[in-house]
């Protein structure tokens, strides 16, 4: 099977003189066609062959089409021809099986009404009348059956296509690596549910393993394509969908949202990096990895305050913990549930989670791409005004820090610049696997609060995500019946579905992974809030 | 009309000018409203290809920024709402409107009232829709309005309401014109034309309208939920009510692909009766035209989900659909096979109807061959969505019927008006359309093939699509000079006015038995038919023994087998007069039977179309659109056809 994007030059050629026979069996046609009793009419004069003069202009055609046809460059990003995966090697195989065989009839057609023109062109002032043929069945019955057969011949790879491609991963083609992978407005995230690891619009997977794909969406339709890979599968709201693909080479691919989904559906893009067996490994030990603290000196210690106090409402960057995963997934459908509840001014949205961004490559879903070099200040110009990156996206509109008078963050520059150094200092630290950061005994309630609950409480009277917390000591004792204000702080903490203060969305996630002695902390810093 | 039937009291008196505004608005005549379809569609062209025009300009380079976002889903989502609703759709209703009575020998349609209706009612949808471009809200949902993306919670705002009450207005008006045409085929040829000696324009018609009676009542349903669930809050598709997204695709393509067939059929209708002229030779397997016809407007209702391939309806449907899609290939391939055979051996002038009419072959064949590339699933998979379906259907609607329209107009326009369009400016007319055409469009297939996604207002810098968008937008820039030309060669063309006569192709059909341009009554005597292609063989009877010469059942099915041999059927002409038929005296010139005009039609459709603007407005809209309504209502009824 010749791959296309290959020796277009002799394809082009190649087609070109398949159309000359046409000139040649033309005599044979003529007999069949204007007399039906198969005998050569004499009433039409012969001509077989093209003017002198057209047949440099038809030559014309060959470079025309080679330059065509060289326009198919597999090396292109999201071309389906460079493919990196048996799916859609299999794909491009039929196309290219097809494409031929389209070739071939549009020579047959195109060069016919070419020829046709010409031959039967009307020539000097005769107005002679042709034979007023009424047709002929037998014509009519060969070019049912002709087309017929080749679809034939084109359905059989076909329906093999379908049953190899969608019904299901197949399995002797080693451990399957199952992902969720869950289409937002406009992001992707990834859930490794084996695994216990949640991303966002870069998708790690193993090189020759087949990775088994169930597609969701929460708001709108999307499609999950990487071309390179395997072609598309759409993510529908209430119907979950199923497909399985293989990167059989190691390297980052593209990958696109394909179905319209709304305003910034253009930039909704992903990539998906193919890793040796060895290197996905690693990547799966170091999402369970917390990264080092950073000294709260140093700039990535500074950003990582204002990260919580600004952004981790909506964005999470800490899912490396045992059970940070299932708390992450409660997190995201509770920020669905309070933006889907006010879309106009929701202070919360659905937003990908930023575990180890330290090891991107890309933000904005994909539509920026940044080196070691460039990351810096291409985050701050990201933070800044997220907008003038990616139109459309829904942080500016919600995040309360971006509500200013021009929209851009209300933060100096040297807070963005801290943002966005802790962002890339976020990587697999040097503590084991699965720690977890547990205050102690000698908890400090006030620095739990101002690193965990600050995005969405104050602690003053105005409303953020949740209600402001003044006075929320002397209130505590008196909200649920039967609860004295220790108990009742403990279980807002630790159920906060038992009891939501009304007007509120329920979208506070649970605390008790803070540890005992850190809620027994915050408890006690929150009724000092008078 | 000798029983006083009751009367509703008349505002106006009845319209009864021949000129002047009043002659429009009241007109129930078939070629006045052929005209006026004509007319509003081409404006409508015009503007859906300048949205086009600004979509190429945005997409000409990488990273533009020309227009933002939600300006270009507004253009794209309008630009296919326009071309195929307001443009492809009624530019066909002109044809159907002028040609079919003049084709089968009638006086006017079989209900000129409700033709007037059909007409009123798809200009005011069409005003409606694209009011929203004033009010500031233009639809931006795509013309395929994907729920839940199109419904209230994410797509809040009223553009996709001015969408879906527009498509709503506009199903009534072709429905109506549906239901008309289906009744004048069948009951309004003139004696002795049986169903196999119709021309082939009118069997095209005929199908077309079958398909529109059945498929736009499955839009109007999909509509009608849709604007409930936009308006109301019902959940017919909103997924966060439970409601399904996938069902309005379902029911949206199930009228949806139809509708494709629907815009095409009547261009090849078109072609299908320039080629014979032109090449001086009938149609090439007429019965087998006619039959091919029929199967792809059958076909069509089992291949819709071939729209859906990548929704994820599984591989056993996935399968099903992939069969149905690739047998519709067939009889597709039927027709143009048999319009080659027209042209074998013929005597081609190739004046600019024609030019059109081979291109028209020519451009459909790519169209269908990449047809069949995403009939395959697998292959589909990478395709759907993509630059590469843009590229497919353009060369369908476009490169087919676009230039079939346009074969039409330039073959029909003597007719029409009495003279000809020029010939020089047609043929630049067509030689930037094709030019223009194939370099937008192209492109556009390894666009697609190279993993560029549709509807994408901005793209990468990296990947490698710079050079053939910029090919694509060059293109577009050279078809609006095709389309430039030809308005300019209406006005040169109106100004010049090389008479043409009655018959200036050498004509088949009974069109060209009339005169240029037809009187009000069309026929001065209602025409009798003996054979097909009956004014051909009444100019040629010669010509008789060849083309029955050795036909057994199917060229003359109603039984009138003809002896070529007989010199005596050949001599005999087909037009009588006199009171041979049912119609008795109103073949001569005092009995000749025509509806007066009538503004109740126009009245009608101006309430209706505040019933429309309610939805977009304010509910007691609602009560202002009534006495229209109601007063068209009743003084249509209880209007005599003629005083």
């Amino acid at each position: 099977m010749p791959v296309a994007g290959e020796n277009y030059g002799w394809y082009a050629s190649l087609a070109f003189n398949a159309i000359s026979p046409i000139f040649v069996v033309g005599d044979f046609f003529d007999r069949i066609l204007n007399n039906p009793h198969f005998t050569y009419s004499s009433q039409m004069h012969r001509v077989s062959k093209l003017s002198a003069p057209l047949r440099p202009a038809l030559l014309l055609l060959v470079p025309v089409a080679i330059a065509l046809l060289a326009a198919c460059t597999p090396d292109n990003n999201q071309s389906t021809f460079g493919t990196a995966g048996p799916v859609a090697k299999d794909q491009a195989g039929l196309f290219n099986f097809i494409f031929w065989i389209a070739a071939a009839v549009f020579i047959l057609v195109e060069g016919a009404i070419v020829y046709i023109a010409i031959r039967y062109r009307r020539r000097s002032d005769s107005d002679k009348l042709p034979y007023q043929t009424h047709g002929n069945d037998k014509l009519e019955v060969t070019w049912t059956i002709i087309p017929i057969l080749i679809l034939v011949a084109i359905a059989i790879p076909t329906l093999t296509g379908i049953w190899a491609q969608q019904n299901g991963v197949p399995d002797d083609k080693g451990e399957v690596v199952f992902v969720e992978a869950i289409g937002h407005q406009w992001w992707f995230e990834f859930r490794y549910t084996d695994h216990e690891i949640v991303t966002s619009n870069e998708l790690h997977i193993p090189v020759d393993r087949p990775v088994a794909l169930k597609l969701e969406s929460q708001d709108v339709i999307h499609s999950f394509w990487v071309p390179k890979i395997a072609g598309k599968v759409d993510m529908v709201p209430l119907n979950d969908n199923y497909m399985w693909m293989i990167g059989d080479e190691v390297g980052t691919f593209y990958g696109q949202c394909a179905e319209f989904c709304g305003i910034a559906h253009a930039h909704m893009r992903f990539r998906v990096i193919v890793d040796t067996e060895e290197d996905f490994q690693a990547w799966l030990a170091g999402m369970h990895t917390a990264p080092d603290t950073p000294s709260a000196d140093s700039p990535a210690g500074r950003g990582k305050n204002l990260f919580a106090a600004n952004c981790s409402s909506c964005h999470t960057a800490d899912t490396t913990s045992p059970g940070s995963y299932a708390r992450e997934l409660s997190s995201q459908q509770a920020r669905w549930n309070g933006w889907i509840s006010d879309i106009e001014n929701s202070s919360i949205v659905s937003a990908p989670n930023l575990t180890h961004f330290g090891l991107r490559s890309t933000l904005g879903a994909g539509i920026k791409e940044f080196t070691a070099d460039t990351a810096q200040a291409a985050l701050e110009e990201w933070i800044h005004d997220p907008s003038s990156v990616k139109i459309g996206t829904r942080m500016q509109k919600h995040a309360a820090v971006y509500d200013t008078p021009d929209g851009t963050a209300n933060l100096s520059e040297t807070e963005v610049s801290d943002i966005a150094s802790f962002l890339l200092s976020l990587k697999p630290g040097s503590a084991p696997a699965g720690a977890v950061a547990d205050a102690g005994g000698d908890a400090d309630g006030e620095a739990i609060f101002a690193s965990n609950c600050t995005s969405c409480h104050s602690t003053g009277d105005n409303k953020l995500v949740g209600p402001g917390l003044a006075g929320v000591g002397d209130r505590a004792g008196s909200r649920v019946a039967g609860l004295d204000e220790d108990s009742y702080l403990e279980q807002s903490l630790r159920e906060p579905g038992a009891f939501v203060v009304d007007g509120f969305p329920a979208v506070m996630p649970e605390w008790s992974h803070l540890g005992d002695d850190s809620i027994d902390a915050l408890v006690t810093y929150l009724k000092t809030l008078n | 009309m000798t029983t006083k039937a009751l009367t509703f009291p008349r505002l106006f008196p009845r319209p009864k000018a021949d000129t002047g505004i009043w002659s429009w608005i009241g007109t129930v005549d078939h070629k006045r409203i052929g005209t006026l379809y004509g007319i509003t569609a081409f404006i409508w062209f015009i503007v859906g290809g300048l949205e086009a025009l600004l979509i190429r300009a945005q997409l000409a380079s990488a990273e533009s920024t020309l227009i933002g976002p939600e300006a270009f889903n507004q253009l794209f989502t309008m630009h296919g709402t326009t071309m195929v609703f307001l443009v492809i759709m009624p530019l066909s209703a002109a044809f159907f409107n002028w040609l079919i009575p003049l084709q089968i020998g009638a006086r006017d349609v079989a209900f000129p009232r409700l033709n007037a209706l059909s007409f009123w009612i798809f200009l005011f949808g069409s005003l409606i829709i694209n009011a929203s471009f004033l009010t500031g809200n233009a639809p931006n949902g795509g013309w395929f309005g994907y729920a839940p993306n199109s419904g209230a919670t994410f797509n809040p705002g009223l553009g996709m309401t001015y969408w879906v009450v527009g498509l709503n207005i506009l199903g009534v008006a072709s429905i109506a014109a549906g239901l008309n045409f289906i009744v004048t085929i069948l009951n309004m040829r003139a004696p002795g034309m049986g169903m196999f000696k119709i021309p082939i324009f009118t069997w095209m018609t005929l199908i077309t309208s079958v398909l529109i009676v059945l498929a736009m009542p499955i839009l109007a349903v999909a509509g009608i939920q849709l604007q409930t669930d936009r308006v109301y809050g019902t959940h017919f598709f909103n997924s966060l009510g439970g409601g399904d997204p996938v069902m309005w695709q379902h029911i949206f393509w199930l009228f949806g692909h139809p509708e494709v067939y629907i815009l095409i059929l009547p261009a090849m209708g078109i072609v299908s009766e320039v080629l014979p002229t032109f090449a001086r030779k009938p149609l090439f397997g007429y019965p087998f035209v006619v039959l091919a016809g029929a199967a792809i407007a059958f076909m069509g209702w089992f291949v819709w989900s071939h729209h859906m391939f990548t929704v994820g309806l599984g591989p056993a449907v996935n399968t099903a659909f992939a069969v149905s899609t690739m047998l519709i290939a067939v009889p597709t391939g039927v027709k143009i096979f048999n319009w080659l055979g027209t042209l074998w051996g013929g005597n081609i002038r190739l004046n600019t109807p024609m030019l059109f009419s081979i291109s028209f072959i020519a451009m459909f064949t790519i169209g269908g061959l990449s047809g069949v590339m995403h009939a395959s699933p697998p292959t589909d998979s990478q395709q759907q969505d993509t630059y590469f379906v843009v590229a497919h259907f353009h060369y369908v609607l476009v490169g087919g019927a676009l230039l079939g329209i346009f074969s039409g107009i330039y073959f029909w326009w003597p007719k029409f008006t009495g003279y000809f369009l020029n010939e020089k400016l047609g043929i630049a007319n067509w030689a930037l359309m094709m030019i223009g055409f194939n370099f937008t469009f192209a492109p556009m297939h390894w666009l697609g093939m190279d993993g560029m996604p549709r509807r994408i207002y901005t793209y990468a810098e990296n990947m490698g699509w710079e050079g053939s968008n910029l090919a694509a937008s060059i293109g577009g820039l050279i078809l609006g000079l095709g389309i430039l030309v030809f308005i300019i060669n209406v006005f040169y063309s109106r100004m010049k006015k090389v008479m043409a006569g009655n018959d200036p192709w050498d004509g088949r059909t009974l069109e060209w038995a009339t005169t240029s341009p037809p009187p009000v009554h069309d026929f001065d005597e209602i025409p009798q038919v003996k054979y097909r292609d009956d004014f051909w063989f009444q100019k040629y009877p010669e010509t008789i023994s060849e083309y029955y010469h050795d036909e057994h059942d199917q060229a003359v099915p109603s039984g009138a087998q003809i002896d070529g041999d007989d010199a005596e059927a050949n001599a005999e002409l087909p037009v009588v007069t006199g009171s041979a038929d049912d119609h008795g005296d109103e073949h001569g010139h005092g009995g000749i039977h025509l509806p007066d005009m009538s503004y109740y039609p126009f009245i009608l459709a101006f309430g209706l179309a505040i019933f429309g603007v309610a939805f977009v407005t304010d509910g007691l809209v609602l009560f202002a659109g009534a006495p229209f309504f109601i007063w068209g209502l009743l003084g249509w009824s209880m209007e005599p056809v003629n005083d």
